[in-house]
């Protein structure tokens, strides 16, 4: 489904990818760790196509097409949903109205009409429930005045609405409680099927007591200098980074 | 607040309030083409700078002193004003320091710049402009070699007549408004700085204005060009000697930043502000601008607690694409003293970046605006502006004014502006005094504090100096 | 411009009450006597006054034979008010709807009684002072009708009062003076909408609509006034409010650009512990023109004011705030802050602001902030990773940038009638936004 092959990237004129390779097949689960610095985000921002974001070298194919060459929404619409570690604020632009235009620009691209608005509404409530977000928030502006947590489960449940065929979700679980993170890794859980795919980019161990991951990949300087499967997760833990770097070294 | 103390502090004296009897050779008052031509010629100017002096003096006589200040003042009688006056010590000019009238000298140290212990000590060039004519110029040498010209601008007409022509007024231009037009006509004298290509200059080049004579106005003309890839830093500090009678201040600055080059233009100003009662003190009308082209840097940074009333708007305009212009204030008024001043910023390059941080800071029955103006024009795409205004009351007789005009006529151009007041309220004084810390010295804490992001602006020697001006032109209004 | 007003003095308002000839010789001395505005005068200084002389306006608006076809205009869903419409400067009974509750006084000035009359001549002018602006003065000297409203002391007005100007083009360009007199007493309680529109054809009308609010104390208004004219028709006009001892004033703005509209709001706090909420929303494109003045004039301790205006600037339109506040001597304790941000979506647009302090007194808390920018780019980066166009995104993003103030709104009927308003405004017209 994800193909990334020797991907380089600048931030800023800042070399932050420095030659990644990843394939991500439909029906797995990828952690990404890695120390701070290492490029974490950054891979998340570059895949989504965030501006400011230079790709240097290397190519992604996403579903057999150059994701590259697509602007941001075009991936969005082909199934690529980043959760963003800090999810912006938008005042005035309400959460239904932002989500309604979310989702029918997403079914415009599989040829459907846009949702009506009842079945929408009906499912934006039940995914509410979900995630645990009262209702209110669907009237509220996008991300105005939520909190840490709320923010995240916003995230979450936009992820839900869209169903996409690969979710990246950067640090979604850094600042939670743990139950915000069950209810976290609950969404996820059920994003899990045959179809889809999941990149889990995240600091800690403990998000992957609740989703236990395919691959653990670990990213340092720019590149993934190891991979293993969840074993390599409870190694970090255990360990620390600093054997790894000075492994590579 | 006590009302003894208060009292108390306000009587304390202008620190810099002094005359100095030397004779001088004055010019009679009254202004008319005569006079521009005098002045002209006592100077031994070429044709086509007495042509520009009276093509500047006739555009005058038809131009009305502008209104639009929140100032008010007697009206001024431009005729009774004597438009020349040098030292008659100066007739010969001295070959050195050594040569300077000692009561000159005197003068100097007086107001704590003496010229051998700059020389020694500080590695600071100074071109001291007593009233109108310049008296000495040091590190004329160490500056030559470095290819630097740093003259008086008489000297600089007759010595480099086409750097001057080239310049003059291609920033302000003689008619720009009333007082940049007088001034055209009857500058006096004034610093002359040219850094050639790639040059940074081996140290701080500084100015020491004086007011000396009495009904004497001070008509200074300073020009600096910073050739492309150079760097220089300016300062500029002002005193005038106490007297009962306004005296007027008209001067003109202009600074040329061409490609890559920065300047960086420090003001401590600090001109007679008049009595408690509000009598005297200098009327201080300045024009000073700058251009910055391509990757150009202008900063502007003065303190500025002095005159009796001021109207001064030191600006950039930033012509060339990825120009930068900064304007850093201080704004002290007290007593009766009022300020009407700011900053321009016009934004014509491409990704152009301005900044403006303004303090005005009120006590007495003082009244101190800000007034700015940042404009992007339409094809100043990617630009950015950032304005701070902050004012700081101390008293409830004083006033504290913000008019910043903004005009934007590119969508892709950003400008914020923010302002805001505040007190030194009466619970921080009090937590001061609690620990310990005297009134005075608490409010001093304060205002300092509040003027922070300004005074690591100036050059070293300077803050330290600007934040004991600070504490002696608010002697008197806390108590 | 000097001609406009010569002609339009020239002609005295027909079928005006007699106790009205003092204001109109007092109107036309004072506009006589002031200088006309110029691009020196610096309240003038970035809004041209020649549209006014582009035709002659002087004309005397004629009867309408009013149509109901006309309230689709105004008319806003589940929002049940007394309604008062005016056609051209004309009262239209047949228009106008709903019945007054006890404790309300409301009458015409063309139909006041002697008591009524002397009511009225007690307050008109008082706030709004034809010493202020040659516009208002010229107002005083053509008034042949307008609204007196008194909501008597303690009286809560459970319905709105809505006034609407209508205009629509007749043969000869013409002009209407309009005015508003609203007392509230002590203690009362009431909403009052006035909306100025027109019906779709092209406009030949100058509306010169002068507003006094007079809040006594503990008074508490809820005001609009929207202006959605169609875009030929000029308005030059304000708004002025006294307000006395702790009475509240929440006040809503909008103007849908015209080649020229000038809105001047004055708010005077005249009595401690008053406090205003002045919001304002003016969306412009083609070659409109609009330009909104502000005063805040705390004159007295212990006052609060907190003011926002938004703006959206396309084409080759252009936009005009100035915002001041002004802190009067020993106004000590007073809390104020004023907002301004704009966004301009063309090339050609143009956006002047200038919120302004003027401060006279040291124990006060004031602030204001002004901005002009284009849309968030993160938030724009934000819509598109969810798979939203970059065109609709940015629709989105300026409906939301109103929508914010859309939503402090505290009619919910009126909210929702202007929604759909604005946002066609953004959506319908893609020049619009880039």
């Amino acid at each position: 489904m994800l193909s990334i092959e020797n991907l380089q990237a600048t931030v800023d004129g800042k070399a932050i990818l420095k030659g990644l390779n990843l394939e991500v097949k439909a029906g797995e689960v990828h952690a990404i760790m890695g120390p701070n610095g290492s490029g974490k985000s950054t891979l998340g921002h570059v895949l989504a196509g965030r501006p400011g974001y230079e790709v240097t070298g290397g190519a992604v194919r996403f579903n057999g097409e150059d994701l590259l060459q697509m602007d941001t929404e075009e991936r969005a619409r082909e199934g690529l949903f980043l959760a963003f570690q800090y999810p912006v604020e938008i005042p005035g632009v309400s959460n239904m109205e932002f989500l309604k235009a979310a989702v029918d620009a997403v079914r415009a691209q599989r040829g459907e009409e846009p949702a009506d608005s009842v079945s929408f509404l009906k499912q934006a409530r039940a995914i509410c429930k979900q995630v645990d977000l009262d209702q209110s928030f669907l009237r509220r502006g996008v991300n105005e005045g939520f909190s840490g947590g709320e923010k995240k489960r916003n995230e979450l449940m936009q992820m839900m609405m869209l169903e996409p065929r690969l979710a990246i979700l950067d640090e979604t679980d850094s600042g939670l409680d743990i139950d915000a993170l069950q209810v976290v890794a609950n969404g996820v859980n059920a994003l899990r099927n045959p179809e889809h795919a999941i990149v889990l980019v995240t600091h800690y161990q403990r998000l992957l007591d609740h989703i236990e991951p395919d691959f653990v990949h670990v990213l340092a300087e720019g590149r993934i200098v190891k991979s293993g499967d969840k074993s390599l997760a409870l190694e970090l833990e255990a360990k620390g980074y600093s054997w790894l770097e000075e492994e590579v070294a | 607040m006590a009302q003894q103390q208060l009292d108390h502090l306000i009587k304390s004296e202008y620190a810099a309030g002094f005359t100095t009897d030397i004779e001088s050779d004055t010019l009679p008052p009254g202004l008319d083409e005569e006079v521009v031509a005098f002045i002209s010629a006592k100077k031994n100017e070429p044709d086509w700078l007495r042509d520009w002096r009276l093509k500047a003096y006739r555009g005058w006589r038809k131009m009305a002193e502008p209104a639009w200040a929140h100032v008010r003042y007697p009206k001024i009688d431009f005729d009774a004003v004597s438009y020349y006056s040098s030292p008659k010590a100066m007739a010969d000019r001295p070959k050195s320091l050594d040569e300077v009238d000692p009561e000159l000298l005197a003068t100097y140290e007086k107001l704590g710049i003496p010229l051998h212990e700059q020389e020694a000590l500080a590695g600071v060039a100074v071109d001291a402009v007593f009233d109108s004519v310049s008296v000495a110029t040091t590190f004329r040498h160490k500056l030559a070699e470095a290819g630097v010209i740093f003259c008086p601008i008489s000297e600089a007409v007759q010595e480099y007549p086409e750097l001057v022509q080239k310049y003059l007024g291609s920033v302000v231009p003689q008619h720009d408004n009333f007082y940049a037009a007088l001034n055209s006509a009857v500058f006096s004298d004034g610093s002359f700085v040219y850094i050639p290509k790639g040059v940074r200059c081996p140290m701080e080049l500084s100015t020491y204005f004086r007011i000396n004579e009495a009904k004497t106005g001070q008509f200074e003309r300073t020009l600096i060009i910073a050739d492309e890839g150079s760097h220089v830093s300016y300062l500029e500090g002002c005193t005038a000697p106490m007297r009962d009678e306004n005296q007027l201040h008209a001067a003109v600055v202009e600074l040329v930043a061409l490609d890559n080059a920065e300047i960086k233009y420090s003001t401590v100003q600090n001109w007679y502000p008049g009595d408690a009662e509000g009598k005297g003190g200098i009327y201080n009308f300045v024009t000073k601008r700058g251009v910055a082209h391509h990757n150009a840097h202008i900063s502007w940074t003065q303190v500025e607690t002095g005159s009796a009333v001021t109207w001064k708007y030191p600006s950039v305009i930033l012509r060339g694409d990825n120009s930068i212009g900064e304007f850093y204030s201080v704004a002290l008024t007290n007593n009766y003293q009022q300020a009407d001043t700011g900053t321009k910023m016009i934004h014509i390059g491409k990704n152009t970046r301005s900044t403006i941080i303004s303090k005005g800071i009120s006590a007495g029955r003082s009244s101190n605006a800000y007034r700015g103006l940042v404009r992007m024009s339409p094809r100043s795409t990617g630009s950015r502006n950032y304005t701070q205004c902050d004012s700081l009351l101390i008293g409830d007789r004083c006033g504290a004014h913000t008019y910043p005009y903004i005009e934007s006529r590119n969508p892709s151009a950003v400008v914020e502006h923010e302002a805001t007041t505040s007190k030194v309220s009466d619970d921080q004084l009090y937590l001061c005094q609690q620990r310990g810390i005297d009134t005075e010295k608490a409010v001093s804490m304060i205002v300092n504090g509040f003027c922070k992001e300004v005074f690591k602006e100036l050059p070293m020697e300077f803050a330290v100096e600007a934040g004991k001006l600070l504490e002696v032109s608010l002697e008197g209004s806390v108590g | 411009m000097a001609d406009y007003i010569e002609q339009a003095l020239q002609r005295p308002p027909a079928n005006a009450p007699r106790w009205l000839d003092l204001f109109h010789q007092q109107g036309r001395r004072s506009c006589r006597e002031k200088a006309l505005p110029t691009g020196k005068t610096e309240d003038w200084k970035y809004t041209s006054l020649r549209a006014l002389g582009q035709r002659d306006y002087a004309g005397q608006p004629a009867p309408v034979a009013a149509s109901g076809d006309l309230q689709r205009h105004y008319r806003i869903a589940d929002f049940s008010s007394h309604t008062l419409v005016f056609v051209n400067g004309h009262f239209s009974p047949a228009l106008s709807a709903g019945s007054l509750p006890a404790g309300v006084e409301l009458v015409r000035f063309g139909e006041a009684d002697a008591g009524q009359a002397e009511r009225i001549q007690n307050w008109l002018g008082k706030v709004a002072s034809r010493e202020q602006s040659v516009f208002t003065a010229l107002n005083e000297s053509g008034l042949a009708d307008g609204i007196y409203l008194r909501v008597t002391k303690n009286t809560r007005l459970e319905t709105p009062i809505q006034v609407i100007w209508l205009t629509t083009p007749q043969s000869e360009a013409f002009t209407v003076s309009q005015r508003l007199l609203l007392v509230m007493e002590p203690g009362s309680d009431a909403t009052v909408m006035e909306y100025f529109t027109s019906d779709a054809a092209e406009q030949n009308s100058f509306t010169n609509g002068i507003t006094e609010l007079v809040l006594e104390q503990n008074a508490r208004l809820r005001h609009y006034r929207l202006h959605a004219e169609q875009e030929q028709a000029l308005h030059i006009g304000g708004v002025h409010a006294s307000l006395e001892r702790d009475a509240n004033l929440d006040s809503f703005h909008l103007a849908v650009g015209g080649t020229l509209k000038r809105i001047d709001i004055t708010v005077n706090h005249n009595g401690p512990g008053a406090h205003c909420n002045l919001q304002g929303v003016y969306l412009l494109r083609n070659r409109q023109h609009v330009d909104y003045h502000t005063c805040i004039e705390h004159r007295v301790p212990r006052c609060t004011s907190d003011e926002v205006f938004r703006g959206i600037i396309g084409d080759a339109a252009r936009a005009v705030f100035n915002g001041r506040i002004h802190i009067h001597p020993d106004a000590q304790k007073t809390l104020a802050q004023l907002s301004n941000k704009n966004l301009l979506t063309s090339d050609a647009a143009e956006v002047d602001t200038k919120p302004e302090l003027e401060i006279y007194a040291d124990d006060v808390q004031c602030a204001h902030g002004a901005t002009v920018a284009q849309l968030d780019e993160t938030s724009l980066h934000y819509l598109r990773t969810r798979g939203i166009a970059a065109d609709e995104a940015k629709v989105m993003l300026s409906f939301g940038f109103i929508n914010e103030l859309l939503n402090r709104i505290p009619d919910a009927a009126v909210a929702a009638h202007l929604r759909p308003m604005l946002s066609q405004f953004f959506s319908g017209e893609q020049h619009f936004v880039r």
